[in-house]
């Protein structure tokens, strides 16, 4: 029985690291290869183990699909690829090919920077990682072999984001990766067809939530951000290379030139001009407006926004600075958190997720003392403030995509349990289809009923018009004829056609029968009364006494013979083929009821 | 919408929450537990450590060893615990980190492989306190269920601690029946999980295993190898294993000729199981017993594991018989591991005989990885080895065949038989025929190297068929039969096979061929260097399969020159590499230029290859790539440009848009690079260049080093990538060694010259190093906030301290003045302030201030990793407090 199975590796049941294997007819694909930030040592990655069990990785998986840049999409990449020993192909949208290295990069020197692990990968292993990717258009269909083809579409969420469809015959799986179902400052919203897969596997990360609007959130920042530079103070926005980080700029940029502030706006580590660059290079992946004002005024070329010296941090004065890594764990960011935060006056905003063990985790969870290095204490006297501005669908937003797509079954990723299940019964109830959510390492398994394409010679079917009835696409017909399974194609034609394609000779099949009749007569006798009375009985039948003795109706041969132990006893030896196969039984029925009395 | 954090105190250190958890408070489960009586449980006596409660008397403290109470647990950390297991307890804080749960569980680990584990439930009785709360009924969250049981285990690993545990009837309570096995929680995988891990940790002496056989918990490890979870089935095998050896530890280690009747229930029961699973229909139950096994035998080998064989190996013989082979990668992976283990290879159970015939019974695709485990084994009979060779060259002999060659690879290999069984898979479909295909050449790849891979080799018809696949695949490939007809269709624009086979003939070029093959080769790379039709990671392959060939030719005998044949083969290349390095995929034009700067490396001094690649255009297309849009690129085009500059191969004529005018140099070309490229990895390029340049004495260098070093430390020392900054020191290190002599080897057994000072005082041998600015440079890095750059700084100091102790001449101390604003200019980096540059600085300052700083300490500090900090248990316990009611409802947003 054909099936489509799936198993979470990761980000099931949680939203950790992204990582889902899927089988569908017969291929085996890796649904996103990402990492999780709260682990120091390999519990960080997938255990790919589960994979390598199965031989060789490589030869167990047809491909690797990333939809987006996030490393808890994309962190596990290299390692799975150079280290674990994955050689196949990545595919992944050509923005994600261009970003992606670049966080992955910044994540590493992170890593080996401030905790100093040697067994991770390096520069050249990123490198070597993204050669094998192969990046795709949106709604390009990419054939990933004879049988195997993908088609991204529009996600949303992040530069580049995109959901897959994985489609192999008739069998058909889609996954979204993250997405967001309401256009933002620069990305559009997420949009698929009505493409009906059998299993659509969807995050459900505010599977519980209703969001308010993201234009509040965006008022309540600038609000913050104004205050504290009206008041003399330094505002420190911590982020990620990539990403959010160009939302907000744009914000900003919008409500300086807007305000005519003069307070200077930094952005660290010469990310400005490759950001620049991408969103210059990927501006079809923007949304509407964006597009339509590039000509007249690039939105990401930032009239106040300059790239930051660190000398620049003691100046005096307000000023916000955007400095990377995003959790203030290490590098820049930190260094000027360390250097701002005793003063009442500043303030740093948190556009995002810390993991345990991080500054900013410890600052967003309310500890104002911090131990630092040699037994210091760091006393927080700045103003710290949390902003979400992850671009995730929430409740409403998921119910709509699957209503787009009207999935057979849906699957949800990327969520805790607990909102899953709601989610889950809602879907369930409101689109009468089937909703699973598997926790990492459990597997679902949908059986499928491929339709297998059949294709019908002409000659058949001009046979069939031939009979004076007409094709009605609604109406299903009946239609005989010998299905040939050559060169993995099935194809229905006439038998004299397979017979002759195939280079057969014709067999025929016959039915046979023994009916015994009570008849002392001589064996011809009893053929003529067998004879008269089909005769008889079967009138729209051309029934025939043949001079060897024998009858025939249609194709049914009768052949009276002597009972070799009893004389007074005839056996009817009754055979037909199989297109008369319902007049044979009709007549063997008939001639077992006995001849009628009144011809003896 | 936005929330402020401020002022959130941690609503879970109540004083009166505590209460709960304290010994003798209601809800305690144990009373007094100095007032236990001595029971018996499993026939072993209780035996319990005399050890103080918590704020009892001094005298309760003896015996602990004053540094005891440290290695058990942090005062502090022990303060904040209450509270902790407080939260954990109550279903309303929800846990939202499940990471925070694994790293305590981390921290538990590592304070009870230290110490008492018993010790450390009466220090913190609010642990015992959690671990009975949990038992009771609530909507408590699956999380803390599982932690709670891996704790438990963890705990009760010690049988004094497992012995106290028992008696409040607490480990029956959550790994046995009327535990969270039947209640709903149990649906939790997590739940599952943490209760087969719990009891893995608990599994580690006599009484544990009564205890797993009264509390019936074997059948349930059983049940849980069918479990949903993929983790949970191989986690509860691997708990078998881990039983059945705890099992036999005692009786059978001692007996090696006790039968498996004789031992011990838990083991017979054990035993009787995967006997019971390897006659059943049901494939998965078969895996499940296949799997056991083979761990049983890789880890364990103790003389009860050949007993085990001897009983067990006729039931899986008998798998054989089965058409087909039910669940063969288990029987192939539990066959090897057999055939590893010391003790079961030499016994006479009828091995190479089951491996023979598996490797007949088995489809090709299925025998490869078997086939190829045997030919690694360090013994096996001989004829074994031959029947596992031609099951892996089989393959490749059909495609000879099919193509009308002789295939001669089995020539020296008894064992035709299963060719026609090959055959029918390499032609059922293209799918079977790839598949079959890229194993079987990833099998020889892996083959190869080996010191006991199969002698003679078939080195020349390996090539012969090698070349073949690739020509198939390329299209290029006359097809002379059916068969070869079908290959083709097969194959034709194959990328996987194309990859594959390119691997593995970069492996070939270890040895050696006929001369007519090794042209063939040459060949066939060249074909898919030139087809544009090639992917580029086909190209790649080539690339390296190319270099790999190249460098295995024979040299020109009398010279260091390539031979002539390869020679041919490089004029012929030379004018591809030019298309590649014009590429519009940035994968290509990286990997032609990776290749080329091998190629110099290799060949660059070589008058052959000097021609070939001054005669193309490949030197001036290398340069004009150090502007490519890609940083990638630029970063490779830099090192080549930093190769061919080294070898003298870079052409300068008059640019002919300026005709008579100078082309820039080189130096500062890369000067211009490290200054204003907005990415790290062009930049870092030409950290390596410009550091080899040095390091070789490279004619614009040598022109007038210290301008040079000064010039590139002024840039580098600005740079926002970190790793530039290293780099920047590493140059400096090797300018110092220059100026200085290098530092003395480290080895204190290595034969070393004494270091000869340089003539001269000391200052005039500091005044180059002064006149570059090293010092400024150095002394900020030392503060440098990323770790490797002040680490880097902090060495190249304590070197140069080291140098100068061994001069000879007045070593001044410097003026006071200078010496203490040099030093609060230090304190003011230390504090994180940019402040005004020092300047030029005297070598006696310098000396002076090394001299004063605590370069050593420094170092120790900077050899921990700076997140220990938070990364500390008091840290995990103080987030996890704090945590608790910080995060609302979205507190999942990731990213």
């Amino acid at each position: 029985m054909p099936e489509i199975r799936v198993t979470p590796l990761g980000a099931g049941q949680d939203v950790g690291r992204s990582c889902i294997l899927v089988s569908i007819g017969g291929k085996n694909v890796m649904l996103d290869c990402g990492m999780h930030m709260g682990f120091n040592d390999d519990r960080r990655f997938p255990d790919f183990s589960y994979i390598t069990r199965n031989g060789r990785l490589t030869d167990f998986l047809d491909c690797v699909i990333i939809s987006h840049f996030h490393l808890d999409h994309c962190g596990a990449l290299p390692y799975f690829s150079e280290m674990v020993g994955y050689d196949g192909p990545i595919y992944m949208t050509h923005p994600t090919q261009a970003i992606c290295p670049i966080l992955l990069e910044d994540y590493r020197k992170i890593a080996v920077d401030k905790k100093g692990e040697a067994n991770f990968f390096t520069s050249q292993m990123i490198k070597d990682c993204m050669k094998k990717v192969v990046a795709v258009h949106l709604h390009q269909t990419v054939q990933v072999d004879d049988e195997l083809e993908i088609k991204a579409y529009y996600a949303g969420h992040v530069l580049g984001a995109a959901m897959f469809q994985i489609k192999v015959g008739s069998e058909s799986v889609v996954y979204t990766g993250d997405y967001n179902m309401t256009p933002d400052r620069h990305l559009g919203a997420a949009w698929i067809d009505k493409c009906r897969p059998n299993l659509l596997i969807t995050e459900s990360t505010y599977a519980t939530t209703i969001r308010d609007s993201k234009r509040c959130r965006e008022r309540d920042f600038l609000k913050k951000v104004h205050e504290a530079v009206e008041r003399g103070g330094k505002v420190l926005i911590p982020v990620f290379a990539l990403g959010r980080a160009q939302e907000l700029c744009i914000l900003l940029e919008t409500f300086w030139e807007r305000m005519n502030l003069k307070a200077p706006i930094y952005f660290s580590t010469g990310l400005t001009e490759k950001a620049n660059h991408y969103y210059k290079l990927f501006i079809t992946w923007t949304n509407q407006k964006i597009r339509k004002t590039f000509v007249q005024r690039n939105m990401f070329e930032f009239k106040h926004i300059k790239a930051f010296d660190r000398a620049f941090a003691d100046n005096p004065g307000p000023m916000v600075v955007f400095a990377t890594p995003g959790m203030l764990h290490a590098g820049q960011s930190l260094q000027i958190f360390r250097k701002w935060a005793g003063n009442e006056k500043n303030m740093v905003i948190m556009p995002g997720y810390c993991v345990q063990g991080t500054v900013g985790h410890k600052i967003l969870s309310g500890q104002r003392k911090l131990e630092m290095e040699g037994r210091q204490v760091l006393e927080v006297k700045m103003q710290v403030e949390y902003m979400s501005f992850s671009a995730h669908a929430d409740a409403k937003g998921i119910m709509q995509l699957v209503g787009q797509a009207e999935p057979e079954n849906v699957l949800l990723v990327h969520g805790e349990a607990k909102k899953m299940e709601f989610l889950k019964q809602k879907i369930e109830q409101e689109f009468r289809v089937s909703c699973y959510m598997p926790a990492n390492g459990e597997t679902v398994t949908l059986p499928t009923s491929p339709s297998i394409p059949v294709g019908i010679s002409l000659g058949l079917l001009k046979r069939e018009m031939a009979q004076g009835l007409l094709p009605d696409a609604k109406k299903p017909r009946l239609l005989h004829g010998t299905l040939i399974m050559k060169d993995s194609n099935f194809r229905l034609v006439s038998s004299e056609q397979a017979l002759k394609e195939l280079g057969l000779a014709e067999h025929q099949l016959r039915f046979t029968c023994r009916v015994h009749l009570h008849d002392p007569r001589k064996e011809q006798e009893t053929a003529m009364r067998v004879y008269s009375h089909l005769k008889s009985v079967l009138k729209e039948h051309c029934v025939q006494h043949l001079p060897d003795g024998s009858v025939t109706v249609e194709s049914i041969l009768i052949q009276a013979a002597a009972h070799s132990e009893d004389p007074g006893t005839k056996v009817l030896l009754v055979s037909w083929t199989y297109q008369d196969e319902e007049l044979g039984s009709h007549l063997t029925s008939l001639l077992k009821k006995g001849l009628p009395q009144a011809a003896s | 919408m936005g929330r402020g954090v401020t002022g959130l105190a941690p609503a879970c250190l109540r004083a009166s929450q505590l209460e709960l958890f304290s010994p003798g408070a209601p809800g305690w489960p144990f009373g007094d537990f100095h007032a236990l009586p001595g029971r018996r449980l499993c026939g072993r006596p209780l035996q319990i450590r005399q050890v103080a409660r918590p704020g009892a008397g001094p005298e309760a403290a003896e015996g602990r060893g004053a540094g005891l109470s440290s290695l058990i647990m942090d005062p502090e950390c022990s303060q904040l615990l209450p509270a902790l297991c407080s939260v954990l307890a109550d279903p309303r804080q929800p846990v939202t980190d499940d990471t925070c749960l694994e790293k305590l569980l981390d921290w538990f680990k590592t304070i009870t492989e230290a110490g008492s584990s018993l010790l450390l439930l009466q220090e913190n009785p609010c642990l015992l306190g959690l671990l009975c709360h949990v038992l009771k009924p609530q909507d408590l969250s699956p999380r803390v269920l599982a932690f709670s049981l891996r704790l438990a285990g963890m705990l009760a690993a010690q049988e004094d601690c497992f012995q106290y545990l028992q008696q409040g009837e607490l480990l029956p309570r959550l790994f046995g029946e009327a535990g969270p096995l039947g209640g709903a929680a149990w649906t939790a995988p997590s739940v599952r999980s943490g209760w087969i891990q719990g009891l893995r940790s608990l599994a580690h002496h006599p009484s544990a295993l009564c205890f797993l056989a009264d509390c019936g918990a074997v059948d349930t490890i059983f049940s849980l190898q069918g479990d949903s979870s993929l983790f949970v089935a191989s986690a509860a095998g691997q708990l078998l294993v881990h039983v059945l050896g705890l099992s036999l530890q005692g009786p059978a280690e001692g007996h090696p000729g006790l039968q498996t009747g004789d031992w011990p229930v838990c083991a017979q029961k054990i035993v009787s199981h995967i006997e019971e699973s390897l006659r059943s229909a049901a494939t998965p139950q078969i895996t499940q017993a296949l799997n056991v096994l083979t761990t049983t035998f890789g880890h364990c080998h103790n003389p009860w594991t050949q007993v085990l064989w001897v009983r067990l190996s006729p039931l899986v013989a008998r798998l054989l018989e089965k058409d087909p082979v039910p669940a063969a990668h288990s029987l192939v992976d539990l066959l090897l591991s057999v055939a590893r283990s010391p003790v079961l290879s030499s016994s006479s159970c009828g091995l190479w005989e089951t491996l023979a015939q598996t490797l007949s019974h088995l489809s090709p695709t299925q025998a490869g990885p078997l086939a190829l485990g045997i030919l690694k084994l360090q013994e096996c009979p001989q004829a074994l080895r031959a029947q596992a060779f031609a099951v892996l060259l089989q393959p490749l002999t059909c495609v000879l065949e099919a193509t009308a060659q002789a295939p001669g690879l089995l020539d020296s290999w008894d064992g035709t038989g299963g060719a026609s069984v090959t055959v029918d898979t390499l032609l059922a479909s293209k799918a079977a025929c790839v598949g079959l295909l890229c194993r079987t050449l990833a099998h020889l790849e892996l083959l190869q190297p080996l010191p006991q891979r199969p002698s003679p080799w078939p080195q020349a018809p390996l090539l012969g068929a090698t070349v073949t696949i690739l020509r198939l695949c390329s299209g290029s490939a006359t097809p002379t039969s059916d068969a070869g007809g079908h290959l083709c269709a097969f194959l034709v624009g194959c990328v996987r096979v194309q990859r594959a086979a390119l691997d593995f003939l970069g492996t070939l070029s270890r040895g050696t061929g006929p001369r007519e093959l090794v042209t063939q080769v040459f060949a066939v790379l060249l074909e898919y260097l030139t087809s544009p039709d090639s992917s580029p990671t086909v190209l790649k392959k080539a690339f390296q399969a190319t270099f790999r060939w190249l460098q295995s030719s024979p040299e020109t005998p009398g010279c260091s020159d390539l031979d002539p044949h390869a020679q041919l083969f490089l004029r012929e290349l030379l004018p591809v590499l030019p298309k590649r390095l014009c590429s519009p995929c940035w994968e290509v034009r990286d990997s032609g230029l990776e290749f080329l700067t091998q190629m110099i490396g290799r060949w660059g001094g070589q008058a052959g290859f000097r021609r070939a690649l001054l005669a193309s255009e490949v030197p001036e297309l290398t340069e004009q790539l150090l502007r490519d849009p890609e940083s990638y690129v630029r970063a490779s085009a830099v090192a080549a440009m930093g190769q061919l500059s080294s070898q003298g191969l870079r052409v300068t004529p008059a640019s002919p848009e300026h005709p008579g005018g100078q082309q820039k140099s080189l130096l500062a070309e890369l000067l211009h690079i490290l200054s204003t490229d907005s990415e790290g990895f062009p930049r870092r390029a030409v950290m390596h260049v410009f550091t080899q340049w040095l390091r070789d004495g490279h004619a614009d260098v040598a022109a007038d080093t210290e301008r040079f070093v000064a010039r590139v430390l002024q840039v580098a020392s600005q740079d926002l990538d970190w790793e530039v900054r290293a780099q920047g020191l590493e140059l400096a290190l090797v300018f110092l060694e220059q100026t200085l002599g290098r530092p003395s080897s480290h080895c204190p057994y290595a034969v070393t010259p004494p270091v000869a000072a340089p003539p001269g005082p000391l200052a005039q041998a500091l005044r180059p190093l002064c006149r570059v600015q090293l010092f400024e440079f150095a002394f900020r890095a030392l503060f440098d906030c990323d770790r490797p750059v002040a680490q880097k700084s902090c060495d190249l100091l304590l070197f140069l301290r080291a140098q100068t102790a061994s001069y000879s001449g007045p070593q001044g101390s410097g003026s006071v003045p200078e010496v203490a604003s040099v030093e609060a200019a230090l304190q003011r980096w230390q504090a994180g302030d940019q402040g005004q540059p020092l300047g030029y600085l005297e070598p006696e300052v310098v000396v002076a201030v090394l001299r004063s700083m605590d370069l050593e300490g420094l170092r120790g500090a900077l050899a921990e990793s700076s997140d220990r900090v938070e990364k500390s248990p008091q840290s995990l316990l103080q987030d996890m407090l704090a945590t608790v009611g910080a995060l609302g409802e979205d507190e999942a947003d990731c990213y």
